[in-house]
């Protein structure tokens, strides 16, 4: 089963990203922000995407994403945002720092799933 | 009541309604109500399994009886789509709701001074900057409108909400 690495500060939303995610069938780790997003893929974590929220403390989604794609494990890692955020400049910036997909809160279950689908790798 | 005046008392009130949006906060992403959706939802899965067992056990006996129980797990899908909907819904909902809300428990410390942050005071365009949302952004935007509208007709007698058309 592909394991999806969850970022998100917010307890509710990570128990229901969770939820829709092993309903789905995927093995789910969770960090409450980046930095702690990162002491897990130090520790070995691989996980095969990467779903990020931006707004985090400690370390952002966007430091995050930086710091994730300097991490010779997850430099090709697809990294989805899952935010509240939608303005172009911050779209920009995640992109720029290497998001491969951007989704706006609120999301459907199936919006986030199939978007996982695409970048699951083959 | 403790009696304070001038700035101090400013400062206090805006104190005080920082912690009281605070705990606003705190009752918001408790997600007692999402977990029990999500807890509804694993009960109602392990109910349609039983009763999809009962079905295949009657199937024989009873082929009413049969009907009825697939048609029951069919609906309990139905509904089990539409409860996990609902939760994933109103989590993010909840996370947009605390995301303002500390936004204005930051703002509210900042203009008390409490923040620990260097600057005095707080402008309109460091507010906008606390924002996470194009929501926030464009609340921000009408509410500054209408006060410009508001001080508008102020300063020539007319009332505010009479000059606003429809749609703003």
């Amino acid at each position: 089963m592909p394991a999806i690495l969850v970022l998100d500060d917010s307890a509710t939303m990570v128990m229901s990203l969770s939820r829709v995610l092993k309903n789905a069938g995927y093995d789910v780790e969770t960090a409450g922000n980046g930095k702690e997003g990162m002491t897990k893929l130090a520790a070995g974590l691989k996980p095969s995407v990467i779903l990020t929220d931006l707004n985090m403390p400690q370390m952002d989604g966007i430091a995050f994403i930086k710091e994730a794609r300097k991490n010779a494990s997850t430099r090709f890692t697809p990294i989805i945002v899952l935010t509240t955020e939608s303005s172009g400049q911050k779209r920009d910036e995640a992109r720029v720092a290497g998001a491969s997909a951007w989704l706006t809160k609120p999301t459907e279950p199936n919006d986030l799933l199939s978007t996982l689908k695409q970048l699951l790798p083959k | 009541m403790m009696h304070v005046s001038g700035e101090a008392s400013e400062n206090l009130v805006c104190v005080v309604l920082a912690a009281q949006v605070a705990e606003l906060r705190r009752r918001v992403d408790d997600g007692a109500t999402i977990e029990l959706l999500w807890r509804t939802s694993d009960v109602l899965t392990q109910l349609s399994g039983l009763v999809q067992q009962f079905a295949s056990r009657c199937q024989e006996t009873d082929s009413e009886l049969n009907e009825q129980c697939r048609a029951a797990v069919t609906a309990e899908a139905d509904v089990r789509r539409l409860l996990e909907s609902l939760a994933f819904e109103q989590a993010q909902r909840n996370d947009f709701t605390c995301q303002t809300v500390d936004c204005v428990v930051t703002a509210l410390e900042r203009l008390a001074g409490t923040d620990g942050s260097a600057s005095n005071g707080l402008l309109l365009d460091d507010l906008a900057a606390l924002y996470v949302s194009e929501e926030q952004r464009k609340v921000h935007d009408a509410a500054a409108r209408r006060f410009a509208i508001g001080a508008t007709s102020g300063s020539n007698g007319t009332d505010a909400c009479c000059r606003e058309g429809p749609g703003e």
